[in-house]
């Protein structure tokens, strides 16, 4: 009988619910919306109503002279180019000569309330001429007659071209036993955060500005306004409140966070700027629409030889992330499994359409889609199980990719053996009657860019600092943005587990970049990795301190004590020690309150041809999901009844926060399968509402089976890789490759609404191709 | 989006109310659960100066199985379980409107009158004014179906069909008193997306009448949308009627979401009456009322879908109806 070994930590690996919990469903937690400063104004903005206008004029006077009105502002006041990421600065924070899409900033107003700043707004008058609209990116990508910025490649409307080849695509495919190709076509989707955005700023007469702001990303807030408004950095401080989610929509630097600073800035006064729903949707930033098409080559025993894939990526009106999207929809193809050959072109082109950006598995989802249809289509052309399939092709530990990605630590294949077992897999594939089926996808996600957005890659990407006086209390200050993915508790946890205390004592600070030391926040999944171990460095340094302390107080050696529960001992002698607020005490004897700072930087990875870094990260999660799924063959309505869920994060440090990722990852991508999507006639988005764009309701959530086993990551702090994206992204082709073992159909475009599911059974009855039976 | 201020109304008898109707008549709208009111308001669609709020009309609440007051809210339905089981179209079709906290607040009477919906009108006033305004708030033509004569806004509520197959009758009271009518008479199939009460402006919903034969009817509401819950019907069809494995004693058949209000389909349904109700009768039945309706393109899913479900819908809520009737 064996005896289970005691946990490795005492905290780490646990469920632990969110410190600031109480807050939040009480309602006492404190977003943007909630914060009221004295005197303060209601900013508003005129948005576009044309697809792609010349602004001839703008008539403000009779909105300036309203009473009540503040400041009314046009384009040319801040005219400064940016964007989040510093090679593609083609935003202004209001429009400048064009509009470019409908719902893009023309004017914006200061006023007293609501009802006058709406007013206001109503009373500018724009002499524009419309200019061609060109909604669809194939419009684009040859020399177009108006082009949307004048930073298209040569006169069309393509913002990127990646062309990558590695190896040898052509004389693989020459070799290959078999080719499958996957034309996808993918609907836009978007955030749909719970927290509309929100900003409030103030101006101050000693020259400072305050901004707060519902962000994902503080810093890259902080540097846009610094570098629009013309004023340096540590004369702006920028605050985040709770933040009700983010999903990458809140990451970009955006227009309205800088158009309310420019409105204080004007008028002196605070100025509150809120964005409706419909107005949430317009600002966007979502996943990109996309047409991929994907080739895939093996040979006869279903070993990859060669991806060859293109990708018409439909960016909107501005550049945002698309310079990454356009690497990553084909990098991130690159894993789990092995690649040798590798070629692809993508191309992001501008459209006269709100911004896409980056969202939840930002690059991996549609491309990921497509390979891992491909996939199954191989595995049934060849006779292999598609888990033999993928078994027989996964990337192993330490190895390098074709286009030189490091992979240290991966789970993968215990991902498979796990997801197979659970789901009974293998009494179900093809097996189960006509109109149920199973279906496996797998999923790779980057633990962290290896390169941030940063301005000096030498400068780490996380720091934390620790102060921790009298009283016991730890204060935590970081620039890491929770917003609402448990990073602050995850931060807690670490502190008192390096520290041997209670969490209670542990406080993390609210993001203020007046104290708070920079972390790039959250996005591409790097918070636990880059944070985590900054959190841990600066909590050895303040451990230190206080087992010397300790030390000296039982005259032992540093080295000869360890840290228990709120108590430093000596080894092998628990009755010889002092506690844990006694040793502080004796610090601080020295030093007075006691401080420490850890942070953490990537080490160079990658290749050093052009784009190389794309894609690059200190390490990767894997998945591997099997859904099962019943469709109704009469109407075409499907109900996914359960997802295995394996997923390699490494060592969970929050077992119940990584499985509400896992959970809510599921449902959004489960939301991008069944019905999500921006839906547009030309350049007009039609569903701008939560009531129209379908996310899906609780019972249409499956039953989640989540089996987390992953091995312990070299280098992610105490093992722990990513899960706040990466296990979005096996969800949808797990579900599309079920309603193939249902009903046969491969439904390479999403959405999969009803009416697409009947046609896809209506034409294979026409061509006379039975499937179970039917 | 806020609402603009408006001048609200409270009465607490229907004479005052219709003393306030005479006063702002043209210049108002009625308040029932305001779940659609208030949102179209926020949107800016078709403001009126003037709130007559219902919720303190005493004689417009409660019910019993005979008599339901147009203010009863939706919820209150929902948990009697002695109404629903005596109505199984409508304990279907109330448990299928949007949530259970619009529920809470929704009413009877706002679900037969709910304004009739489309993409083109259901938006704010920014997007409709981005697009040139349609017939059936603040312009001239229609962007369905491109003429500036009829508008093809539809009805998306899930009561009147449920009602519709069980005979209800609606009591309105009105400037010259009250008066009691077939629900069926409430709608005018004449009309299109604007038109398309018989009742007169002004004129107020007191009250739904069930008839005693209708206790003991098999019914079935089944409900198309994209979402379980939440989603306004795509397609909303109610049955009822009485039949055993013999003959058919009574059959009818009713439907929402299609066109701009709700129908009968009486001239198909008459004919079954006397016969045996196979499953090829279902079958042409349900074919027959697929040939009845038009559904166009102003809700999310594809009106060929729409329609093509219609036959379905039909034949499975003729298979899948229960209750009381059932023998």
């Amino acid at each position: 009988v064996a005896t289970p070994s005691p946990p490795k930590y005492r905290l780490l690996g646990r469920r632990i619910p969110y410190i600031e919990g109480p807050l939040k469903v009480t309602g006492r937690a404190e977003y943007t919306d909630d914060i009221q400063r004295p005197g303060m104004l209601v900013g508003r903005l005129l948005r576009s109503p044309w697809p792609h206008a010349r602004l001839r004029s703008i008539d403000v006077s009779a909105a300036r002279a309203l009473p009540g009105v503040y400041a009314v502002l046009t384009g040319e006041r801040y005219p400064t180019p940016f964007g989040v990421l510093p090679i593609t600065h083609d935003e202004t924070a209001i429009a400048v000569d064009k509009s470019r899409y409908i719902g893009d900033i023309i004017a914006a107003v200061a006023a007293t309330d609501e009802r006058t700043a709406e007013q206001a707004i109503s009373l500018i008058r724009v002499d524009a001429e419309p200019l061609p609209e060109y909604s669809d990116p194939r419009m684009g990508t040859s020399k177009v007659g108006e082009p949307i910025h004048a930073r298209g490649l040569l006169g069309t409307n393509i913002q990127k071209e990646v062309v990558q080849h590695f190896g040898n695509v052509d004389a693989a495919f020459a070799h290959a036993a078999h080719t499958v190709r996957v034309r996808g076509n993918f609907a836009g989707v978007t955030h749909a955060f719970t927290e509309p955005l929100a900003t409030i700023a103030e101006a101050t007469p000693d020259g400072r500005l305050t901004v707060w702001s519902a962000t994902q990303v503080p810093h890259y807030l902080h540097r846009s306004l610094s570098e629009v408004l013309g004023i340096p950095m540590h004369r702006i401080r920028v605050i985040k409140p709770e933040v009700g989610g983010g999903f990458g929509g809140k990451s970009d630097p955006l227009p309205h966070e800088i158009v309310c600073a420019a409105l204080s800035l004007e008028t002196g006064r605070p100025v509150k700027i809120l964005i409706d729903r419909e107005d949430v949707f317009y600002t966007n930033h979502g996943r990109h629409p996309t047409q991929n098409d994907v080739r895939v080559a093996t040979d006869s025993e279903g070993n990859i030889l060669a991806y060859d894939i293109d990708a018409l990526i439909d960016g909107g009106a501005w550049s945002s992330f698309g310079t990454v999207t356009t690497y990553y929809n084909g990098v991130l193809a690159m894993g789990p499994y092995r690649v040798p050959n590798f070629r692809y072109r993508g191309r992001r082109v501008y459209t006269t359409k709100p911004p896409s950006g980056a969202m939840r598995a930002h690059g991996g989802t549609n491309i990921r889609y497509s390979v891992e249809l491909a996939l199954d289509m191989i595995a049934e052309a060849a006779g292999i199980d598609p888990f033999d399939l993928r078994t027989r092709n996964a990337l192993p530990p330490n190895s390098t990719t074709v286009n030189e990605f490091r992979i240290t630590s991966t789970s993968f294949l215990k991902c498979l053996a796990a997801a197979r077992e659970k789901s009974g897999w293998d009494a179900k594939f093809r097996k189960l009657p006509y109109g149920r089926g199973v279906g496996l996808g797998c999923g790779f996600y980057i633990s962290g860019s290896n390169s941030p957005i940063h301005f000096t890659p030498k400068m780490p990407q996380s720091t934390v600092h620790l102060k921790v006086d009298m009283d016991g209390g730890i204060a935590v200050h970081s620039m890491q943005a929770d917003i609402g993915q448990g990073s602050n508790t995850l931060l807690a946890m670490i502190v008192a587990e390096v520290l041997g205390v209670d969490l209670e004592r542990v406080h993390v600070q609210r993001v203020d970049s007046d104290v708070s030391p920079i972390d790039l926040g959250s996005y591409s999944s790097r918070v636990t990795f880059m944070m985590g171990n900054a959190a841990r460095a600066a909590a050895e340094q303040l451990r230190s301190k206080l087992v010397a302390a300790a030390a000296r107080q039982l005259g032992r050696t540093p080295d000869a004590l360890e840290v228990v529960h709120e108590r430093i001992q000596e080894k092998g002698h628990p009755d010889v020690g002092v506690s844990f607020l006694a040793a502080l005490h004796g610090a601080m004897e020295t030093e007075g309150a006691l401080t420490a700072s850890g942070s953490y930087n990537t080490s160079p990875v990658g290749g050093s041809f052009k784009g190389a870094r794309a894609g690059t990260a200190p390490a990767y999660s894997f998945a591997a999901y099997v859904a099962e799924t019943e469709v109704d063959v009469e109407t075409g309505e499907y109900h996914v009844s359960k997802i295995w869920a394996a997923f390699d994060c490494g060592r969970a440090l929050n077992r119940l926060a990584v499985e509400g990722q896992i959970e809510g990852s599921i449902h959004m991508g489960l939301g991008q399968v069944m019905g999500e999507s921006m839906n547009y006639r030309g350049s007009r988005l039609f569903n701008p509402s939560l009531l129209e764009y379908k996310i899906p309701m609780p019972q249409q959530m499956p039953d989640v089976e989540i089996l987390l086993v992953g091995d312990d990551d070299p280098e992610g702090p105490f093992g722990a890789k990513e899960a706040g994206e990466g296990p979005l992204i096996a969800t949808l082709p797990s579900i599309g490759n079920s309603l193939y073992d249902a009903v046969g159909v491969r439904f390479t475009d999403l959405p999969i609404t009803p009416d697409k599911v009947l046609k896809g059974i209506d034409q294979r009855r026409r061509e006379g191709r039975a499937w179970k039976g039917n | 989006m806020h609402l603009d201020p408006f001048e609200l109304h409270r009465p607490t008898s229907v004479e005052e109310t219709m003393r306030l109707a005479r006063e702002w008549a043209g210049k108002f709208d009625y308040l029932a659960g305001g779940t659609d009111l208030l949102p179209n308001y926020k949107m800016h669609i078709n403001l009126k100066p003037h709130v007559i709020a219902l919720d303190a009309v005493g004689e417009l609440a409660g019910h019993s199985l005979g008599r339901v007051g147009a203010m009863e809210r939706l919820g209150e339905l929902e948990r009697d379980p002695e109404f629903l089981a005596a109505y199984p179209s409508v304990a279907d079709a109330v448990r299928e409107v949007a949530t259970p906290l619009v529920r809470s607040s929704g009413t009877v009477g706002g679900n037969l009158l709910v304004e009739t919906r489309c993409f083109f009108f259901n938006q704010s006033y920014f997007w409709r004014a981005s697009l040139g305004f349609c017939l059936k708030a603040d312009g001239d033509r229609c962007h369905v179906v491109p003429q500036k004569e009829r508008c093809y806004a539809t009805f998306s509520g899930d009561l009147a069909p449920a009602f519709l197959v069980l005979d209800a009758e609606v009591e309105v009271a009105g400037p010259n008193g009250r008066r009691r009518m077939p629900l069926a008479d409430l709608y005018d199939e004449k009309g299109d997306g604007i038109r398309r009460l018989k009742i007169q402006a002004g004129e107020l919903l007191v009250a739904l009448h069930l008839p005693p034969k209708s206790r003991t009817l098999r019914g079935r509401y089944r409900k198309l949308r994209v979402r379980p819950s939440y989603d306004f019907p795509e397609l909303g069809v109610a049955v009822a009627g009485s039949w055993d494995d013999e003959r058919v004693r009574s059959l009818s058949i009713a439907m929402g979401g299609v066109d701009p209000y709700p129908r009968r389909f009486d001239e198909l349904t008459d004919p079954l009456v006397g016969q045996t109700l196979t499953e090829e009768r279902i079958r042409d039945l349900a074919d027959a009322v697929t040939r009845a309706v038009r559904p166009v393109h102003n809700t999310f899913l594809l009106p060929d879908y729409r329609r093509r479900m219609v036959s379905v819908y039909v034949r499975r809520a003729i298979a899948e109806a229960k209750g009381a009737g059932a023998t």
